[in-house]
């Protein structure tokens, strides 16, 4: 989907680099008129999304990037996160059971929870992985 | 806000202050100051009430808290907790989980 580019960052895979992820992100949201609440959402479930890159894709903390991109068509926000880590198995990838109460695995969760939908595939041909989370935003005009 | 975890002791029980934006950056500490606040006292409270971010790791660190806590008899009470804190447990399906106070005199007693 074309649509206009709101933020185009690339991060070190490091959880010390989180913040400036979420302070970006949040400055790019904050242009699209997007409510406060919604706003937190939406960087909850990216940040989620890239602390699984950090935990779980690159292995035993390998040096690694993390590409976060956010697109916007009308109402319509696009967000694309590109790790250059092994490829995942999409179909491992799930939300858990939310009735068990137990410590990790909320990441999901709160990607789908808050995305109208989302898909984890490995980048064809690359090394790596691409996550495309898309999210409507209601009340909020052309832009 | 800065990112901060500081521990009080008081008797049989350890109040364990948080604040900031909490983050797989340094959630462990959180996690370790209420594991070493189980271990040495009857009762833990975590203050949250300057907390305004906080991740899955900075959730599971809670959980895992109360989780042990909860194994042992002891009491762990979330004080204060702040909107973004209640709204990141909203969900997670777990604010029904905690107990939860308003104040520290509260989780004492």
């Amino acid at each position: 989907m074309a649509g206009r580019a709101l933020l185009k960052l690339t991060i070190p895979a490091k959880a010390e680099a989180l913040k400036s992820l979420r302070d970006a992100l949040n400055e790019a949201l904050d242009r699209t008129g997007a409510e406060a609440g919604v706003r937190e959402r939406l960087v909850l479930a990216v940040h989620e999304a890239a602390c699984n890159v950090i935990r779980h894709a690159y292995p035993d903390g390998a040096d690694g990037s993390i590409r976060l991109s956010l697109t916007r068509q009308r109402g319509n926000l696009r967000f694309w996160l590109r790790d250059f880590a092994p490829p995942v198995d999409p179909k491992a990838i799930k939300p858990r059971d939310l009735s068990e109460c137990r410590p990790g695995g909320l990441g999901i969760n709160f990607i789908d929870d808050t995305m109208d939908s989302w898909r984890l595939r490995p980048v064809k041909h690359h090394r790596g992985n691409v996550l495309t989370m898309r999210k409507r935003l209601r009340g909020t005009g052309h832009q | 806000m800065k990112n901060e975890c500081r521990t009080q002791n008081d008797g049989d029980f350890v109040l364990v202050t948080v604040s900031g934006e909490v983050d797989l950056s340094w959630s462990q500490q959180i996690r370790k100051a209420i594991l070493d606040g189980l271990a040495k006292a009857g009762a833990v409270g975590v203050e949250l009430s300057q907390v305004s971010y906080i991740d899955s790791s900075g959730i599971a660190a809670l959980v895992e808290g109360f989780q042990n806590a909860r194994g042992k008899g002891q009491k762990f009470a979330l004080i204060a907790a702040s909107p973004s804190v209640r709204g990141v447990l909203e969900l997670a399906r777990l604010d029904r989980v905690f107990p939860m106070v308003d104040t520290v005199e509260a989780a004492r007693a």
